[in-house]
């Protein structure tokens, strides 16, 4: 074989195909790499997930806010507003507005039908009167109703079969709708889904009556106080509902508080429909009453919009407080009229009137992210000290590598290269193992939460078993290794099985603290790809100390090393 | 007018520290190879031998404005790391006592290590690959292309090493006592492959403590407590 042209000092023109073959069979002939990508991939996945249920809970608890009170809220004092008729035909002749609807909002006390027996439960209730039709065309009202007949004989097929839904009269939901028991012609209510004890959550999210109470067809009794504008308490008011149907907006705190009553019943409990306005300057006549100069205005203390598409609620929001004021200021000026508006209302968008709730999810969520970032952290030591590790393992192959001519540089690149793959590879693997949890997570829950099947503690207690014959085995073959495994092997899987065993499930998503019934399941793809670009960064950080060590080894000391 | 050397050491020095203490390995050595010679370097442990073979190879560098080493009449001391890596990888092969192969490659992908580092398109690397087959081949090793070291004996695998060393086809080959991890055996026969290819031209620097080593060599000097003496030998 004949000795080439020398061409010794030239720059050299190093090919990478050797860092990329060396450090591919570093990655795949050990075992080290494996978890070093299983690390990076759990810290990604956690990251992923937990900023996803996150940012799921913040998404519903927005959409929900949203659907249940439109995009801007008009709120007046507990005095009301008046000719709210015709300011809402006003605001619904803005181009702006999709919809637009009055209702009084209040508190109330609620006697309920149960339990039997002259001594009845009450609950204290956020009272609504609405006017159903209109608040349909701002908020998902009539959607919201959860008592309903089937649509088709399939949707019924799909129901539990001692589900009550199978066998409703299919005008339970139009007699919702209206807030009006159609077989009495008699106004109605409605409750949140929780107001009563009487409903059972099932696991697919259905309901069953409990104690034997299902509620639409019972009477319950509604107590409210009226308060004039000056804030002075008249005598209580009660009057008897019957329940026409119940409420599930998803959102446990309205669902577990608020009833809905119809607008002119909720005016009329509360002294707030129109009423004769008598002179008290003149002399009663002789049955004592005052002359009657005109009638008061009914009032209402809120009003929902809705806005069109492609109309924000900020935009809206201002529109509705200039055309506010300006009906405001010509109310005033027309002499004839019996009252005036309120100068003090409140006009804000959703976000502003939630905001208390919305707020702190917010701020709980980027917390929470930030935190669990410091886990990137976690993901670059690990690779850092994996990686340190291998390059004092492999330093006699750097010095070998440099005696065949593979420059620094080539030889930092090799370990770049592996951290490299590792952070795409483990990162690829969390965002995988992220979404498979995210999108399970409510039949992970739901598992967590219930006694795990018989099968699967028979089999944690067969595992068990096996390490531990396995354990008995090595150390009658006085093997420290093995029987170390073994004994950590036997110790786990005792302690899962009994877990198993003695544990009857455990609630973590309490509803009554996180607002929703489920948990949400939807990846945040944003959180999702900039958590596995940071994986991938951070793996490449953590490899880039050990690689710059490894160019930095004399391969004269590297060659004799070990 | 004399042939240029092919490799030179001159007047060269080293000194290894260790903190504030030095151990000067190398003094003065005066060293001069001919092209197409075996050159034997003979000395007793500690004397210095693997020290000049590193210095001969660019892996390490003659104590500074003490002395230089010389290729084709250039002296090498002087020259950047990228171009002690070039000449290491074009001019060089070096074998040694424990093989050195990476555990990871196989036989095959550690023949091709130095020609994968020069760099080929994807068709030169086909060729590359025919090549080295055809070099194990006639080392005897062509049912061994897939094994790792650990499935190879020693002897084999320092042929493996002899032909990683030969794949690029340098100008000199550097072994650091090349039979001193094998048997009587087994050594004589990897001394047959080097005189083989010496035969072909291959210009050889070996350094042995063993005299028996040592007299398969065109020529020998000695090393005795890091000076050269050298006693010419055809």
């Amino acid at each position: 074989m004949e000795a080439h042209h020398s061409t010794a000092f030239h720059p050299p023109v190093e090919s990478t195909v050797y860092a990329s073959l060396v450090s591919n069979r570093y990655l795949t002939s050990r075992l080290i790499p494996v978890i070093a990508v299983a690390a990076v991939a759990l810290c990604v996945a956690l990251v992923i997930t937990v900023v996803s249920v996150m940012s799921g809970f913040l998404d519903m608890l927005k959409a929900s806010g949203r659907s249940i009170v439109g995009d801007v809220i008009v709120s007046s004092g507990i005095g009301g507003m008046p000719y709210s008729e015709e300011l809402l035909a006003e605001l619904r002749a803005l181009p702006e507005v999709a919809g637009a609807t009055p209702l009084i909002d209040t508190i109330g006390l609620l006697r309920m039908p149960y339990p039997a027996g002259p001594q009845k439960e009450t609950a204290h209730v956020q009272v609504w009167a609405i006017d159903p039709a209109s608040l349909t065309g701002v908020t998902d009202f009539a959607e919201d109703l959860y008592w309903r007949a089937p649509k088709d004989a399939a949707t019924a097929g799909a129901m539990a079969p001692d589900d009550p839904r199978r066998s409703l009269d299919p005008t339970i939901l139009e007699d919702g709708k209206r807030l009006v028991q159609s077989s009495t012609n008699t106004p109605g209510i409605a409750l949140g889904m929780h107001v009563s004890v009487g409903n059972a959550r099932q696991r697919d999210g259905s309901y069953l009556p409990r104690y034997g109470w299902f509620m639409p067809g019972l009477e319950v009794t509604l107590t409210v106080v009226p308060v004039s504008g000056k804030g002075k308490i008249a005598e209580p008011r009660e009057q008897i509902f019957p329940v026409v149907n119940e409420v599930q907006t998803g959102l446990f705190e309205v669902d577990r508080n608020r009833v809905y009553i119809p607008l002119a019943e909720g005016q009329r409990l509360l002294r707030l429909d129109e009423a004769p306005l008598y002179d008290l300057t003149a002399d009663p006549d002789a049955s004592g009453s005052y002359p009657v100069i005109g009638r008061t205005p009914a009032r209402v203390t809120k009003l929902l919009l809705r806005a069109k598409p492609g109309c924000s609620a900020d935009a809206l929001r201002d529109r509705v407080q200039t055309t506010y004021d300006a009906f405001a200021d010509r109310i005033e000026a027309d002499r004839m009229r019996t009252a005036s508006m309120p100068r003090f209302v409140q006009v804000l968008t959703w976000e502003q009137q939630l905001r208390d709730l919305i707020i702190p999810v917010e701020k709980e969520r980027e917390m929470m992210r930030v935190l669990f970032s410091l886990i990137y952290l976690v993901c670059a030591g690990l690779i850092l000290s994996i990686f340190w590790a291998i390059v004092v393992e492999k330093t006699r192959d750097i010095g070998i590598l440099r005696s065949v001519g593979a420059s620094r540089t080539g030889v930092m690149w090799i370990f770049l290269r592996y951290g490299l793959i590792i952070g795409t590879l483990g990162s690829a693997l969390g965002v995988l193992l992220a979404w498979t949890i995210v999108t399970n997570v409510n039949p992970i829950h739901e598992a967590i939460g219930s006694d795990a099947p018989l099968a699967i503690r028979v089999t944690a207690w067969s595992l068990a078993l096996a390490c531990a014959i396995g354990l008995c085995v090595t150390a009658l073959r006085r093997k420290f290794l093995p029987t170390l495994l073994w004994t950590l092997g036997t110790i786990v899987l005792t302690g899962a099985a009994l877990g198993l065993t003695l544990h009857h499930g455990t609630l973590i998503w309490d509803p009554s603290i996180y607002y929703f019934t489920l948990v949400p399941d939807k990846v945040d793809w944003w959180a999702a790809g900039t958590t596995a670009v940071g994986g991938v960064l951070f793996s490449v950080i953590g490899s880039a100390i050990p690689a710059a060590k490894a160019a930095d080894i004399d391969p004269v000391e590297a060659l004799r090393y070990g | 007018m004399a042939e240029q050397p092919l490799l030179e050491a001159c007047q060269v020095h080293k000194t290894y520290r260790f903190g504030a203490h030095g151990v000067e390995v190398l003094r003065s050595v005066d060293l001069s190879v001919r092209s197409g010679e075996w050159l034997a370097v003979l000395g007793s442990s500690g004397s210095g031998k693997s020290t000049l073979m590193h210095l001969l190879g660019g892996l390490d560098r003659p104590d500074a404005g003490k002395g230089e080493i010389r290729f084709r009449g250039e002296p090498i001391s002087l020259q950047p790391g990228s171009a002690l890596d070039n000449y290491r990888n074009r001019d060089i092969g070096f074998v040694f006592q424990f093989y050195h192969l990476l555990p990871e490659l196989s036989v095959l992908e550690n023949t091709l290590l130095p020609a994968l580092v020069q760099g080929a398109r994807r068709e030169g690397r086909a060729l590359l690959r025919h090549d080295a087959r055809a070099l194990l081949g006639s080392f005897g090793l062509d049912h061994r292309l897939s094994h790792r070291p650990s499935q190879l004996s020693g002897g084999e695998r320092q042929r493996v090493a002899i032909a990683r060393a030969l794949i690029n086809r340098p100008a000199v080959l550097l072994a650091d006592e090349p039979t001193g991890n094998l048997d009587a055996t087994t050594g004589a026969g990897i001394l047959d492959l080097l005189a083989e290819r010496h035969k072909q031209g291959l210009t050889i620097v070996m350094v042995t403590h063993d005299r028996d080593v040592a007299s398969r060599a065109t020529r020998q000097i000695r090393l005795v407590n890091g000076t050269s003496d050298s006693t010419a030998q055809n």
